[in-house]
């Protein structure tokens, strides 16, 4: 019962959500029925729509999951997208430099990049934040900037292949690829890109509930998250969990490299995140920084990724900022709910 | 639970349910009546107002719209990592024709047409071998070498400029024209060259192309030719604002800045994308390789009430000569994408 308490507000906040929707929708001029239909329609349209609405909900997990655990440390990491940018960059180079290597001993080697170089990307505001105070929020926005440049830089001026009018690295090794669920299960074509980073995105989901809930490191994060001076005072120390937390989150973050380079592009792409760091931050929001929640957000933020290109492009007025809008008001109602809840809680702490 | 929230909670799951039915309507049906041919086309990152290369695509797609029975869908990315999913969506729910604007939608018309064999695709500025693929493409040297001439017969400080979008062989090709054509008239000329930027993102920088524009005209440059889609803008903003002259490109821009245009290079997208689906229609289409240039009229020079007082009669003989020897093959025009 509890848990479906927990799913109500979301649940109402999604339909409050397209209520407004279908007021734009007939405010510009189009039909709400058939403009619904061809969102939904194309989302969990068989096989194409559900793959790609897995496929997009695939990142969305691994951003969410990083704003979570952050955030559980109470810490807003604003900085996913700088931290899967670099990691992404980092990821396809180790798969272009040691494109030799066996596949067995590359992919790993590959996801550990990814892993390691976005938790690193982390780590640094996570240390400044620990040791000199810097507000992360500043310092994360401010790495977002330096990653995506530097991944441009070295992109255009060392990995770019010559003459390519596009901004993109030489592909990766094909021992660097991560399969296709279209390869491995009959009835799904290959040309959907959903590919084993969502199984991935999975077993993260399980991890981090396992390790925040069930490990002693884990209550150290969320207990510093709740109360510093608490934690402090029980004899956590908590600058160490501020950084590890920080590194953690940059890590998942940078998982989403699996998806996009090793599973998708097979090279490095400028500019091909569609603001998965950003909205990571609204999946953790939706989900209520739980595991369960950030997949449930991610799979109907990836639908309507997914749906707002086939309305964008199949309406006549309607543009995909329809998405945006839908996007907004759940945000909107799901503070909402919190500034509800907040005051409950205050009041309970008065006494 | 309190009864107002299950009745809250009763509201939502209906919703939902209500929305989940409509989503099962045909998919198909939604997009556009599946009994008529439906084409569809994919925009660069200048999107179709850039008043130059999409404009002109734009152009042509709506008149065939007009006089044949189709259904017509267009798809403006913005940016270059949501060009594939936007041609995969038509081809998905099964178009006729997808055509794609610009060179950097090249690769992903290669991948997405090798996965859909018996949909149709055009691209422009591009070059496929598949065979559902007709790849349209122009001879812009030539045109840029006409309207160098027309810019070196004008400029009175022996000094003019050239403003690329995107520093690409594409451009080049229309930069080599363009020298080519003003040393044909003054050996001496000097071109100030500048590019707006080396990623797609140089289309759509009119801030830029101004800036590049002022600090040509602060060298000496008194005429400039700006081919960089939605940035040149921003040189026609330089030239009205300090009184030179530009010349457009792709599509007649001479009525932008009535008076400041010398003349435009007009690539003739439009026919090109307007014979393509009229080749459809008609059940002609065809892949493979569809050049335009100066003696079908796909490339030329824009004259028009606009511009008329700018251009003398005597440089228009001279241009006109030099045109005739182009097609006669008397000059050849160095194509910079060729070497």
């Amino acid at each position: 019962m509890s848990f479906l308490r927990q799913l109500l507000f979301p649940l109402a906040a999604v339909a409050a959500a397209f209520a407004v929707g279908a007021l734009v929708v007939l405010a510009v001029g189009d039909s709400p029925l058939n403009t619904y239909a061809l969102l939904i329609g194309s989302a969990l349209s068989w096989p194409d729509g559900i793959g790609y609405t897995l496929f997009y909900a695939t990142p969305l997990i691994f951003t969410g999951l990083a704003v979570a655990v952050a955030f559980r440390c109470g810490l807003l990491n604003i900085g996913a997208e700088g931290q899967l940018y670099i990691a992404a960059f980092a990821t396809a180079w180790v798969g272009i430099v040691l494109a030799g290597w066996p596949a067995w001993l590359l992919v790993p080697l590959c996801i550990l990049t990814a892993l390691l170089t976005g938790g690193f990307w982390a780590a640094v505001p996570g240390v400044l934040k620990a040791r000199f105070g810097a507000h992360e929020v500043i310092t994360t926005i401010m790495m977002n900037f330096i990653a995506v440049a530097l991944a441009s830089y070295f992109t255009q001026y060392h990995y770019k292949p010559p003459g390519d009018p596009i901004l993109q690295t030489v592909p990766i090794g094909e021992n660097a690829h991560v399969a296709r669920i279209g390869a491995l299960v009959p009835g799904i074509p290959e040309r959907i890109p959903l590919n084993l980073a969502f199984p991935l995105a999975l077993a993260a989901c399980l991890l981090v509930y396992l390790f925040l809930w069930r490990t002693r490191w884990g209550y150290q994060i969320r207990a510093t998250g709740a109360n510093p001076a608490a934690a402090l005072y029980g004899g956590i120390a908590t600058g160490k969990q501020i950084v590890l937390a920080m590194s953690l989150s940059g890590a998942l973050a940078g998982l989403v490299a699996v998806n996009e380079v090793l599973g998708y592009r097979y090279r490095y792409y400028d500019s091909f995140s569609a603001g998965y760091g950003f909205t990571g931050i609204a999946v953790a929001l939706l989900g209520r920084n739980h595991p369960v929640g950030v997949i449930l957000a991610s799979l109907l933020f990836g639908a309507l990724l997914r749906g707002g290109l086939f309305v964008d492009i199949f309406t006549e007025h309607v543009s995909k900022d329809l998405v945006m809008v839908l996007q907004g008001v759940i945000i909107l109602f799901v503070a909402a709910e919190a500034l509800f809840r907040g005051r409950g809680e205050k009041r309970v702490k008065s006494v | 639970m309190s009864r107002p929230r299950l009745q809250l909670a009763g509201f939502a799951l209906a919703l939902v349910l209500g929305l989940a039915t409509t989503g099962c309507r045909d998919l198909s049906q939604a997009t556009g009546d599946p009994g008529k041919l439906r084409v569809g086309i994919v925009f660069d990152s200048g999107g179709k107002d850039d008043r130059s290369f999409n404009a002109a695509a734009f152009r042509g797609v709506q008149q065939a719209a007009k006089d044949f029975p189709i259904v017509l869908r267009d798809a403006e990315p913005g940016d270059p990592a949501s060009l594939e999913p936007a041609m995969r969506a038509f081809a998905e729910v099964g178009y006729d024709l997808v055509i794609g604007i610009g060179f950097a939608q090249t690769p992903i018309v290669e991948a997405v047409a090798k996965d859909y064999p018996k949909v149709n695709f055009a691209i422009v500025d591009g070059v496929s071998s598949l065979p559902n693929v007709a790849s349209l493409i122009f001879k812009e040297h030539e045109g840029s070498y006409l309207v160098g001439m027309i810019a070196a017969h004008t400029s009175k400080t022996g000094k003019i400029g050239f403003v690329g979008g995107m520093d690409v062989p594409l451009i080049h090709k229309f930069q080599v024209g363009y020298e080519e054509g003003a040393r044909a008239v003054n050996p001496e000329i000097q071109v100030i060259q500048n590019y707006v930027g080396v990623t797609e993102a140089a289309w759509n920088n009119p801030g830029k192309g101004k800036e590049l524009a002022v600090a040509q005209i602060g060298k000496g440059a008194d005429v400039l030719f700006a081919a960089a889609g939605n940035s040149g803008l921003g040189v026609f903003d330089a030239v009205e604002q300090l009184d030179k002259l530009v010349i457009g490109v792709d599509s007649n821009q001479n009525w932008v800045k009535p008076g400041h245009v010398l003349t435009s290079m007009v690539k003739r997208v439009d026919n090109a994308v307007y014979q393509i689906i009229g080749d459809l229609v008609n059940r002609r289409f065809q892949g493979g390789i569809h050049v335009y240039g100066l003696p079908d009229g796909g490339i030329g020079y824009a004259m028009d009430q606009y511009n008329e007082k700018l251009i003398s009669p005597l440089v228009i003989q001279d241009v006109e000569a030099a045109k005739a020897k182009i097609i006669r093959g008397e000059i050849t025009v160095t194509d910079a994408m060729a070497q």
